[in-house]
């Protein structure tokens, strides 16, 4: 349980970034609400995570990926690069984030 | 540019106090600063990410919220030391600023 909130928590964290460039487009209350909400959710799924989970590994995992996330969304939707190097880098954080569930 | 990199290096200092604060505080005040650890970390971070490259800021600011979050629960939280997890992470913190200096040195955007 304790993983798939971390899970979700690092997905929330993507959409709340996301959220802060819509905010930079359209200065409206509906977006500054999705903000705030994503990022409410974020924090609540880490929180929960880590009431079993140990402090370092939780943020670790959480913010690894919200930066995967953003990345992979990055080349699907936004067209950015698809570098070997991106590629690499991901690959790094995915095979940690399996690493540290296995180990823990 | 000495005051920009100071304000990433306050920003984590206040993302290390929220993160402690979401697995250990239990009264209003520690609830307070866990929120004020919050604003603080995105506000000094966006400030710095206008004068400096983002990806690098980011790249500095995660690797010093990660190595204090992982010492701190080793130090002062008594969790268990163990090699595999901090290899584990240290692969981690590789891929993260690995992917955000790529972003800085190539750009986001395809040629």
């Amino acid at each position: 349980m304790a993983w798939i909130s971390l899970i979700f928590g690092g997905l929330f964290e993507m959409v709340g970034v996301m959220m802060m460039n819509l905010v930079q487009q359209k200065r409206n209350i509906r977006s500054v609400l999705y903000l705030a909400a994503a990022f409410a959710a974020s924090f609540s799924l880490l929180g929960f995570a880590m009431k079993t989970l140990p402090m370092g590994t939780s943020y670790a995992v959480w913010t690894g990926i919200g930066a995967t996330g953003g990345a992979i969304l990055g080349m699907i939707f936004y067209g950015e690069s698809k570098s070997y190097k991106r590629m690499f880098f991901i690959f790094l954080i995915i095979c940690a984030t399996i690493g540290l569930r296995l180990v823990s | 540019m000495g005051k920009d990199w100071l304000k990433v290096l306050i920003a984590a200092f206040f993302e290390i106090m929220w993160v402690v604060g979401l697995k250990y505080a239990d009264s209003m005040i520690e609830w307070s600063l866990t929120v004020i650890g919050m604003i603080g970390s995105f506000y000094l971070l966006i400030l710095a990410g206008r004068n400096l490259p983002i990806g690098t800021v980011y790249a500095v600011f995660v690797g010093i919220g990660t190595a204090g979050t992982v010492l701190l629960d080793f130090i002062i939280f008594g969790e268990p030391f163990s090699l595999a997890k901090v290899l584990l992470i240290g692969l981690m913190l590789v891929g993260i600023i690995g992917l955000k200096l790529v972003e800085d040195a190539e750009g986001k955007a395809v040629e």
